[in-house]
């Protein structure tokens, strides 16, 4: 009689390490984010790798686990916006195709050679110029490989689908954030609610 | 909670926290500004050109945004720009009219290439060993003005060389000018699967030193000697669409097409009838067929004009050729013989055409002319159905080739001071009897052009990487293909990824530094300049895009990816003057005697690697060849019997022997090949050509008697003998199946 019981046991503590497990990646991951080594673009080996670098890297998609991103320039929207300027000024081909354009340092360069000059976040902005780099922006939104997901703009932008339904009101964001939460049930909401086709293949293929 | 599950619990806690390192961040690459601003996710096609056949096809490129690892001003970092994703046939093209062979969708993998060179270099190590620096353009740019400039400043007859694939257009012009510039240099246009001799029997003919376009799509009977018109022999694609018409084109219509050859090839495969014939017999096969139609009154003599006039016993009707007489020679029954003439005679519009093997006998220069002659007669030559001849003028070739440079070098008849090499691979692609090597130690400086290390470029004392032909402005005049004229032009579908330079602007910026009539006689600044002044007359002429000024015709032709005459309008045939002396038929020659070696030996151009220069491609070695389904390597090609003789299975290790050499392949059973022939495809066998090449198969080439086409500046690459022995258990790859399912009736004879 005395198996049964120990077998119950023995669960339990499963149980608890994996939530402990759990609770350290979510600790680890506001440690990580704060540091800023968040997918960084690395340097390809040209041998085989499996789809993720590390044990650790494949856990936390599992577990859907996203760092935030932390931005080489605190960039503002907000002033951007409130200067009268318009999202597709730079973010230009939103209404074209899947990706809009994030612009290169040369563009930000155009206006940037004479406003603000002196301020620190546009010193680091003519650093990169010089030194012929273009800014590494970190990735804020985008689906994970594995879930297949294909977003194209384009259709979103023609339906009239407003750009701060997914990227939140940008007129009160500095760096941009992920204010929404892409999941499945966010997009499928929206499709149900616009008529928009729900089958597998709309998105996934 | 148990000391153990505590354990657990630790083990996990720490492998997490010793997982915390990754992402280091001297891993991370710098991003470059990008030189482009385009929109993600957007693809556009752009013209362009495949440079990997003479064919000129034209291309669309379709180009997208993406992240290339490049190397800028020594520093790695990732680059957003344009890159070509996908090659297809422009279907704008009248060459190609929007079709692409498998070669050509390869093309992609040139720019891509990992053993693609990325800079200048300079040899360090003893000539051959491949031990380079890397040098700065400005230094290698240097080094060969001034070694063009010790050759101007000492007035040396012979003292330039150049060796270079065939060339056309402004590219060609400019070389030409280098040529021309140093007194008697060498220009060769070295080609395996050169068309030279089929050149010379058609200005001989018709008047027209071009390869001839052939319009099968309305032909209603075809004679192929040897010609693999469907895979690699002149015009492929263009022939394979012209092929499909012929077939399926005309509803309740289907034109004959036999095919005259040792070796079934892909072409013969395709065939209504596939004839076997004796190897340097199709001349005399063609004059059988042209007896039976002249004495059976089914055309005049006279109708063959002056291609007629060129064969010695034409006029009295061939008397030496009646089909009785012929039939031992070339292997064909004279009963058949009689009744191709007699179809061909009845089916018009009909063609015969040669092509590969058949003109690459000893007497190939007249088997050609025969053939021409038997075109005439059957009253298809510049018609529609028949041969035709672009308008465009042909280039004028310097007559030397890589077998009259090397003896003029190792003789001491010529001494060339500088040699400039420019895709080209004679190495690799001339018969080792001719000492091609050897003439190439005895040239003090080489510089080469190439994108790639080869057998030839690694000799190179300096190495300045040409830009890849999708990096490159392109114009061509394709001689063949279409009975339009055709002037192909296409700017750089992408930016250049690596550190290379256009030749053709390299060779202006070099003329300009050593100057003098050189620098005059290349007045551009660009290559495309040159290509946008030789555009500049011929936006008058009639063609398919009208503009009001020359630069919106430019403007309009680099869209288009070209500019090509608004109707067919291909040049008149000439009938020509007498000739001084008729040809006389001769007997193939073939080196090494036949008890000692009893098998002819006849190297084809491989599906997949054409003469040898694709090899380095890994889709094109890893893509199974169309015949045999043979992947990953080179094989001989025996008749069943002959197997059966000499107990050799499919599979088996066999060693292949000349006079001049051996090698060493598996053994692959077909019944389409002569008894007394062996075949294998030319490609393989690179000791130096990329990671996916070398040490790969062998090279038939290297075994080949050096011997010439009479009559014509060309090599006989098909009139060798050899012997077989089994020599133990081969890898013969096949991707499914074997040529041996057919049932035993098809075997040869």
């Amino acid at each position: 009689m005395s198996r049964p019981a120990f077998r119950l046991s023995h669960y339990f503590c499963v149980a608890i390490t994996i939530g402990v497990a759990a609770l350290g990646l979510a600790v680890l991951d506001k440690a990580l984010s704060a540091q800023g080594t968040n997918a960084p673009p690395q340097e390809t080996s040209g041998v085989f790798t499996p789809a993720h670098p590390t044990v650790y890297e494949a856990l936390r998609e599992f577990l859907g686990i996203r760092s935030k991103p932390v931005q080489p320039i605190a960039y503002t929207h907000k002033v951007h916006l409130g200067n009268g300027m318009q999202c597709t000024d730079c973010h230009v081909g939103v209404d074209q195709g899947p990706d809009a354009r994030i612009p290169s340092v040369n563009f930000c360069m155009t206006c940037h050679q004479v406003i603000a000059t002196n301020k620190p976040e546009i010193k680091k902005l003519a650093q990169y110029k010089a030194r012929g780099e273009d800014i590494p922006w970190q990735r804020v939104y985008g689906f994970e490989p594995s879930a297949h997901v294909k977003f194209n703009h384009a259709p979103h932008i023609r339906a009239g689908v407003d750009c701060s339904v997914c990227h939140g009101d940008m007129r009160q964001q500095t760096v941009a954030e992920r204010k929404v939460d892409h999941t499945m049930g966010f997009c499928i909401n929206c499709h149900q609610q616009k008529n928009a086709s729900v089958d597998c293949v709309t998105c996934h293929f | 909670m148990e000391r153990r599950d505590f354990l657990k619990i630790s083990a996990v806690a720490g492998a997490t926290a010793a997982l915390e390192g990754c992402g280091n961040p001297d891993h991370q690459l710098i991003r470059f500004i990008p030189e482009e601003d385009l929109i993600p996710g957007i693809a556009t096609w752009k013209p362009s050109v495949c440079t990997l056949c003479p064919a000129g096809c034209g291309l669309l490129v379709r180009v997208m945004q993406g992240e290339a690892e490049v190397v800028r001003d020594g520093r790695l970092g990732l680059l957003k720009m344009g890159l070509a994703k996908k090659l297809e046939g422009n279907p704008a093209h009248p060459i190609n009219q929007g079709k692409l062979c498998p070669r050509g969708q390869a093309g992609l993998q040139v720019t891509y290439h990992p053993d693609r060179l990325k800079g200048p270099l300079a040899r360090v190590g003893p000539r051959g060993s491949g031990q380079f620096r890397e040098v700065s353009w400005d230094d290698a740019i240097k080094q060969l003005t001034s070694q063009l400039a010790d050759l101007q400043a000492s007035n040396q007859e012979g003292g330039l060389a150049l060796i270079t694939s065939p060339l056309r257009g402004q590219k060609r012009a400019i070389f030409e000018v280098f040529a021309n510039h140093f007194k008697k240099s060498l220009f060769v246009e070295s080609a395996f699967l050169g068309d030279s001799v089929i050149r010379a029997a058609n200005a001989a003919s018709f008047g027209h030193a071009l390869p001839p376009t052939v319009d099968l799509g309305q032909s209603n009977y075809v004679l192929s000697f040897g010609a693999d018109f469907v895979g690699t022999w002149n015009s492929p694609v263009a022939q394979s669409i012209g092929f499909g018409e012929m077939r399926k084109g005309r509803p309740g219509q289907r034109a004959k097409f036999v095919q005259f050859e040792q070796r079934i090839s892909h072409t013969g495969a395709s065939a209504d009838e596939w004839v076997p014939v004796q190897p340097g017999m199709e001349g005399m096969l063609a004059l059988g067929l042209a007896h039976v139609i002249m004495t059976e009154k089914l055309r005049p003599a006279a109708a063959a004009g002056h291609a007629g006039s060129l064969i010695e016993g034409w006029s009295q009707g061939l008397p030496d050729y009646a089909p009785e007489r012929i039939a031992t020679q070339t292997g064909l029954q004279a009963e058949t013989i009689a009744r191709i003439a007699r179809e061909a005679a009845a089916h018009e519009p009909a063609v015969a055409i040669i092509g590969d093997a058949a003109t690459a006998h000893t007497n190939g220069y007249f088997s050609a002319l025969a053939v021409n002659a038997l075109s005439a007669l059957l009253g298809s030559v510049g018609k529609p159905g028949g041969i035709l001849f672009s308008s465009a003028p042909a280039a004028k070739e310097s007559g030397v080739s890589v077998e009259i440079l090397a003896s003029q070098i190792n003789s001491g008849a010529a001494a060339a001071k500088v040699l400039l090499l420019y895709n080209a691979n004679p190495v690799f692609s001339a018969p080792a009897a001719w000492g091609v090597r050897a003439a190439l130690d005895k040239i003090p400086f080489i510089a080469s052009f190439g994108s790639f290390l080869d057998e030839t470029s690694a000799l190179a004392d300096l190495i300045l990487p040409d830009h890849s032909p999708l990096e490159s402005w392109h114009d061509d005049a394709p001689p063949s293909g279409s009975a339009r004229t055709v002037m192909s032009v296409a700017p750089p579908a992408m930016h250049p990824l690596h550190n290379t330079r256009s030749t053709p602007d390299v060779l202006l910026d070099v003329a300009h530094q050593v100057g003098g009539a050189l620098g005059k006689a290349l007045p551009w600044k660009a290559y495309d300049e040159a290509i946008q002044a030789s555009f500049a007359a011929l936006y008058k002429e009639k063609g398919t895009k009208t503009a009001k000024d020359a630069d919106e015709f430019w403007t309009k032709a680099q869209e288009q990816g070209g500019w090509w005459s608004a109707e067919p309008n291909p040049a008149p045939v000439s009938t020509g003057g007498a000739p001084s002396a008729a040809a006389k038929a001769t007997a193939p020659q073939f080196d090494g005697d036949a008890n000692e070696y009893p098998f002819h030996f006849l190297p084809f151009a491989s599906q997949l690697f054409y003469d040898g220069s694709l090899a380095h491609l890994p889709w094109m070695q890893e893509a199974p060849d169309p015949l045999s389904t043979v992947m990953w390597g080179a094989w001989v090609e025996i008749n069943p019997k002959t197997a059966r003789k000499l107990s050799v299975q499919q599979g088996d290790l066999v060693e292949v022997a000349s006079p001049h050499g051996k090698l060493k392949a598996p053994a692959l059973i077909n019944p389409g090949i002569a008894p007394d022939a062996l075949a294998m495809p030319v490609g393989q066998g690179h000791e130096n050509f990329t990671r996916y090449a070398t040490g790969c198969g062998a090279n038939p080439i290297s075994i080949l008697s050096p011997l010439t086409v009479e009559g014509a500046n060309s090599f006989a690459w098909a009139a060798t003998r050899v012997k077989l022995s089994v020599v133990g258990r081969g890898k013969l790859i096949l991707f499914g199946g074997s040529l041996t399912e057919a049932s035993p009736e098809l075997e040869h004879r």
